[in-house]
């Protein structure tokens, strides 16, 4: 097989070795790459009984078989381990040039293991590898110290790093990438800060070789044409490079999908007009700022210059705005884009941030916590100061109020009492991201059903069908109507295709905004065959996204996973909001829609996949 | 004759034109709640972009263009992310 070095690094802290391996081609063959790694390697390595802060959890960064090729989107990689928010397998993709870094200097994937006794960061010149003291680097922001190993190895080197929310356990604490790109959900930069590993740098100057060079050549000319025609051919307000997803917020308030006050209100019209698209360009002074290769640009650089929320860095993505704005009720944009910012310094995800900080200001509003808890802050709704105030709090994890927010909303909640479990939006300990499941139905499911990442709407984007018109005709999801969106019909086969559609992409490593703009199953099926040269149908292509989340089951079951946890969604899912285009819409019936899906899947009534099931995509020798 | 329109097997008469399958799925997604929102926003008809044998079609070319036996059209939405 190509496009694939045979080779992973395992870096062992607690040793301070770091060996390489060789990984047949059966592995990729089966797994491809990025998510599929993850998994693999977790399967592998991590028996029964490894805990997330265990020095026996691995921490795996792998790319894929795109990485290395010259196409647009081909710029993401994924880092998985033990989750501490959901305490099962989970996986979260970042871009910049991490991965294909990896990739040049000569591996497919990174595994770290083990302890070390003090602050280290992991050196990767070429072959080349060294652990180094990072003792002067610990308790710094995440910048900070990729400013500190650039400094100390050459700019010439791509890092992930964490800030001190890594360091200090925060659940929800992410990993960063130049400054602009996150592996943000489940707390994965908790498990880096928890081996006392501060970063990775690594540069590369390999070339990998590519099953037929030509044609991944036609491709990628035709492919970064194709999608730059389009989004030129958009109406400027439309092309992403303008604002980046930030443009989403003005096309989901008519569809009911924002966040709003802890996910209670249906429109929130001050977050509406400040958060659109030409106020951000205009507030911000938005810039792009894209991944290696990207026709698309949605990342951009932005620069407040004057006042209380002056920064220049990141600007905010959909996400983390609708999250840190709509749902706090925080309309102030430079405000929000400054906390996201601050999010980032420290190493925080900014959904679950989000909606940690929206569940204190309903427990505040409450009663259930008063000023006394809050360090004096006003923590009502809609308070910017205190909102920006408390993210530093939790950052640095403060005693009280701060370190309970680290933990994420399920434990908070169980802490505190006072009802607020009530309120916590959150699933298996992972909060819910900005898709509204009152938009579109299929949400809860995902939410309910995903099996890569606890709760997650890029790991299973089936909201797409909907808030975003994303069609995967190669797999039998193209003519939808819109009133479907309130209904079960073929939720369970679309949820299905969905989750393993993401797999695919994951673990070939591309970017999922290509699809949103052009991109097609064709594309990716046609790329993947002539890098590797495994001559796959797009009917083999959906085995090996079905093939990897079926392991990706049999390890939630191997960490704990039980069918009441799929049951267990958060009680604002019943609660309906009174006005908007979702007003009275409740996803009634989701009970029946999870066991549907699991018979969709192939799995038992108690959601476990069958023997055969897992015969049939080739797992017979990972049954437990 | 045989076409594909987002790899669905369609019949059309010889000499059809690329606006006469622009016109029908414009047509059948009109009503959709985001194509709304952006038709409100940019005035403007011409939202779905097409692309014909993995080339993107100009607007301009619609109406001249016609469409061949096996040809491979795909549709796309201007969708942001998020
Ligand atoms: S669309 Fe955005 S995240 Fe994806 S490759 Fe381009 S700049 Fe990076």
């Amino acid at each position: 097989m190509k496009s694939i070095w045979n080779k992973i690094l395992k870096v062992d802290l607690t040793a301070r070795t770091c060996k390489t391996e060789q990984m047949p081609d059966e592995v990729y063959q089966k797994f491809l790459g990025g998510a599929g790694m993850n998994a693999y390697i977790l399967w592998r390595e991590c028996p029964r009984g490894t805990t997330t802060f265990d020095p026996a959890n691995r921490l795996t960064f792998a790319p894929g078989p795109m990485q290395g090729l010259k196409q647009s989107g081909a710029a993401k990689w994924t880092a998985g381990a033990i989750s501490p928010s959901i305490n099962m397998n989970a996986d979260s993709a970042a871009t910049a040039s991490f991965g294909i870094e990896i990739k040049e200097a000569g591996y497919d994937a990174i595994v770290v293991h083990g302890r070390s006794d003090k602050p280290v960061y992991v050196i990767v010149d070429d072959e080349k590898t060294e652990i180094k003291d990072a003792a002067d680097l610990w308790g710094k922001n995440a910048y900070e110290a990729e400013d500190g190993i650039q400094e100390a190895e050459g700019e010439k080197f791509e890092c992930v790093t964490i800030g001190q929310a890594g360091e200090l356990g925060v659940r929800y604490a992410n990993i960063q990438s130049r400054k602009k790109s996150f592996v943000g959900r489940c707390g994965l930069g908790a498990v880096m800060g928890s081996k006392m590993l501060k970063g990775i740098a690594i540069r590369g100057s390999q070339s990998v070789e590519v099953h037929d060079p030509k044609e991944v050549d036609r491709l990628n000319k035709e492919i970064n044409k194709r999608l730059a025609e389009l989004d030129k051919l958009n109406d400027e307000w439309l092309q992403i490079k303008r604002v980046g997803t930030a443009l989403a917020t003005e096309l989901f308030a008519p569809q009911g999908n924002l966040p709003i006050k802890n996910y209670q209100l249906a429109d929130f019209p001050s977050g509406v007009k400040n958060f659109h698209a030409s106020n951000y360009a205009k507030q911000l002074n938005a810039k792009p700022w894209p991944c290696q290769y990207c026709t698309i640009q949605c990342h951009n650089n932005c620069e407040v210059k004057q006042g209380p929320y002056a920064y220049k860095g990141k600007g905010p993505e959909y996400e983390s705005f609708a999250m840190v704005g709509f749902n706090t009720m925080v309309d102030d944009i430079k405000a929000v884009a400054y906390a996201c910012e601050l999010a980032n310094l420290y190493s925080m995800d900014t959904i679950s941030l989000g909606v940690v900080i929206a569940w204190a200001m309903e427990c505040y509003e409450k009663g259930v916590i008063t000023k006394k808890d809050t360090y004096g802050l006003d923590l009502s709704w809609g308070n910017a100061e205190a909102m920006v105030e408390i993210v530093r709090k939790i950052g640095t994890r403060a005693d009280g109020l701060g370190y309970l927010l680290g933990e994420g909303t399920r434990i908070a909640s169980e802490r505190l009492g006072g009802g607020s479990e009530d309120w916590a939006v959150q699933m298996k300990g992972q909060e819910i991201a900005a898709h509204n499941w009152r938009a579109q139905y299929i949400s809860a499911l995902n939410y309910c059903t995903g099996v890569a990442s606890g709760p997650n709407h890029e790991r299973g984007n089936s909201q797409h069908i909907w808030v975003g018109h994303v069609r995967l005709p190669e797999w039998g999801i193209d003519e939808v109507e819109n009133e479907e969106r309130w209904s079960w019909n073929k939720t369970a086969d679309r949820n299905a295709k969905f989750h393993d559609y993401c797999n695919v992409i994951n673990s070939a490593c591309h970017c999922k905004f290509m699809e949103f703009r052009g991109y097609t199953l064709t594309d990716l099926c046609n790329t993947i065959n002539a890098a590797t040269g495994m001559g796959w149908s797009l009917e083999d292509l959906r085995r090996c996204g079905d093939r990897i989340t079926q392991l990706q089951k049999l390890l939630n079951i191997r960490y704990g996973w039980k069918k009441e946890h799929d049951f267990k969604y958060p009680k604002r899912f019943m609660e309906p909001v009174q006005e908007g285009p979702a007003a009275g819409k409740v996803p009634v019936g989701l009970e029946g829609a999870i066991m549907d899906y699991y018979k969709e899947r192939g799995w038992d009534e108690e959601g476990r996949p069958t023997a055969a099931k897992l015969k049939e995509v080739g797992l017979e020798d990972f049954i437990e | 004759m045989k076409v594909f329109i987002n790899l669905k097997e369609w019949d059309f008469p010889n000499g059809t034109k690329f606006i006469d399958v622009v016109d029908i799925i414009r047509e059948a997604k009109k009503n959709e709640p985001m194509i709304k929102t952006i038709r409100e926003k940019t005035g403007k008809a011409n939202i779905i972009l097409f692309a014909l044998n993995g080339r993107v079609v100009q607007p301009q070319e619609y109406e001249s263009l016609e469409i061949k036996e096996g040809d491979n059209i795909r549709w796309f939405h201007p969708y942001a992310g998020g």
